[in-house]
């Protein structure tokens, strides 16, 4: 008996730390490059991490604006409406919601007592001035890779804004989660706590992408699925996941539902502007990503970043191939008329008259639903998500605007059109219900899910 | 400086290219028969025709425009179906307080341009971005019918 026991427990230890091992193995995310990586110091390419070249005798505070942009600190250290850098958003998860911080120097509630040190330690290693664990909602598990030198000249930019007094939201967590100490236990499993290794064996426009994508961008803390420890799992770097109620979309290499057929112009249009003709355009948190970081990028940059995208291994997702061809012009014709009247009808009075019937817009190209990966997404996650909210994007080429009908709309009439619009407009209609609209509002929405304390 | 091709006529106007058509139409060019209601591409009142097809004023950017050619509410009558339309209207006695039928008319005409013998279902799909707070509804769908009669 006491032997079975004995086997019984050994498989259990093994299977234990195989599955972490397993875990522990998806931490790298730029592992699948294989190659030799060096410490920064030896590596003799050009320089991949800091400012671009043009900028590099700018001053301290001006690199480190553009090093702020580039990690894109401003979106979530900005509560829709409030002060930037003053906190205060809202991280909705399973186990409760989190409110990200003031990062304005602010002495009392901001970071304005931080030295260099605690600063450094918080962005590596996820540690607060007073010793606290912050929780992994800051991406420091990405930001860990970033240089000293790079991290202090951000610093030095915020310690130049205005100093808000913002206390700190009080988190709405459930035991466990709300003990902050068991982070520890996290942080050795999934913080490599480890600065920038520049790969050898790749280009130095691929280092720059990389580093721009990992140590700053971090694009990987939505576009890559998280493991049951809600780390990244890097074993589908970059296939795509649900983030905050919106579908963060695969950008591997895959061909059908990743980025594979996109050309390289495409990419670039994408990244510096958050719109490419014939993939759509960016609303949600990737609009935030490309109003308030990417659309900074200096040209050098975004083509690094775009070469580095185009190196990561195709992954297949369930998304279907795009359907890059418009629909017809009578309302007649294409999706039977009298299968989903109910959403038909909200798109004659609400939607047609800029996307059209045929889906591609005669008002202008940021509107037009041809080709777009949110129309061709069967879960019509985003184009639910898009119908709630709208879209509110100021950008270089003027101020991309859909009226936001969450207001106006019921569940069930959302449900409808997102379910019309997929069925019209892209591969294969989706299947919303009411109920799936509801739950999607609860988790892009900016409040607390339950009561706040006190 | 931009070129516009409006109602048959070519107009210079010396605007930023991210002012909606709308602002151009009526402040830049006194043609404030089009009227501005929502300002969101939701009402219909500031519809006119670019390229021949019905787009809201107040969402398209004149830079978007290029060179298309736009028609408004003062030159739709003279197009054969826009005056056919504007006849309807008058023998139907259309309006009430009026405000929205500029955008009626453009997408009635729209309609009749595209299919020529509209159904309820056609007129409803074609209409239902137009909105009319006085419920002129059912004269403006016997306006649309009365006019496709006269073209068939």
């Amino acid at each position: 008996m006491k032997k079975i026991i004995g086997i019984v427990v050994a498989v259990i230890v093994v299977v234990a730390l195989g599955f972490a091992g397993w875990l522990y193995l998806g931490r790298d995310p730029m592992s699948f490059a294989g190659g030799s990586t060096v410490a920064l110091a030896d590596y003799h390419g050009a320089d991949v991490t800091g400012v671009p070249a043009q900028l590099a005798s700018a001053d301290l505070v001006k690199r480190g604006e553009y090093l702020t942009h580039a990690a894109d600190c401003q979106a979530c250290h900005t509560a829709p409406g409030g002060a930037p850098f003053a906190g205060g958003f809202a991280f909705n998860m399973p186990f409760g919601t989190i409110y990200s911080t003031n990062i304005t120097p602010d002495k009392q509630t901001g970071i304005g007592k931080y030295t260099d040190t605690q600063f450094l330690a918080a962005v590596h290693k996820g540690i607060r001035a007073d010793g606290a664990k912050l929780y992994p909602a800051m991406p420091y598990s990405s930001y860990t890779y970033m240089t000293d030198a790079d991290a202090l000249a951000i610093k030095a930019y915020l310690f130049t804004l205005a100093p808000v007094n913002a206390p700190a939201r009080q988190n709405q967590l459930s035991w466990p989660f709300s003990q902050r100490s068991l982070l520890a236990l996290w942080n050795v499993m999934f913080n490599p706590d480890e600065r920038f290794r520049p790969n050898t064996s790749e280009s130095p426009q691929w280092n720059r992408g990389a580093y721009l994508a990992e140590a700053m961008g971090h694009c990987g803390d939505c576009h890559t699925p998280r493991n049951l420890a809600f780390a990244l799992d890097n074993h589908g770097k970059f296939a795509g996941t649900l983030t905050a109620g919106w579908r963060a979309y695969n950008i591997t290499g895959d061909n059908v539902s990743g980025l594979g057929d996109w050309s390289d112009e495409d990419l670039t249009s994408y990244l510096s502007t958050g719109h490419a003709n014939g993939h759509g355009g960016a609303a949600g948190p990737m609009g935030e990503a490309a109003d308030d970081s990417l659309s900074y990028l200096v040209p050098d940059d975004t083509r690094a970043l775009a070469t580095y995208l185009r190196s990561i291994p195709a992954h297949a997702s369930d998304l279907p191939r795009t359907v890059t061809t418009a629909a017809p012009a009578s309302y007649r014709e294409g999706v039977a008329a009298d299968a989903n009247s109910r959403g038909e009808k909200i798109f004659a009075g609400a939607c047609a008259s800029c996307h059209d019937w045929t889906g591609v817009s005669p008002v202008t190209g940021f509107a037009t639903l041809t080709g777009v990966r949110a129309v061709n997404d069967p879960s019509a996650t985003n184009v639910a998500q898009t119908v709630i909210n709208g879209v509110n994007r100021k950008t270089t080429d003027g101020r991309i605007f859909m009226p936001a009908f969450g207001a106006g709309y019921s569940d069930d009439d959302i449900a409808a059109v997102a379910n019309y619009v997929t069925a019209r407009f892209g591969a294969k209609g989706a299947d919303l219900t009411g109920k799936d609209v509801s739950a999607l509002r609860q988790q892009a929405a900016q409040q607390s899910k339950e009561a706040p304390n006190g | 400086m931009l070129t516009l091709t409006i109602n048959g006529q070519s107009r210079d106007v010396d605007v930023p290219e991210d002012m909606p058509l709308l602002w151009v139409l009526r402040d830049h060019l006194s043609l404030v028969g089009t009227k501005y209601g929502c300002g969101i591409a939701q009402c219909g009142v500031c519809t006119v025709h670019v390229a021949g097809k019905p787009v809201r004023s107040c969402q398209l950017t004149v830079g978007d425009v290029g060179t298309r050619a736009i028609v408004t509410i003062e030159g739709i009558g003279s197009t054969p179906n826009g005056a056919k339309v504007q006849k309807a209207w008058m023998e139907a006695a259309v309006p009430q307080c009026g405000y929205c039928q500029a955008g009626q008319i453009m997408s009635a005409t729209a309609l009749l341009d595209a299919n020529p013998q509209p159904d309820d279902a056609d007129i409803d799909a074609a209409m239902a971005g137009n909105l009319c707070r006085c419920g002129t509804y059912i004269r403006i769908r016997r306006a649309i019918k009365n006019a496709a009669a006269k073209s068939a």
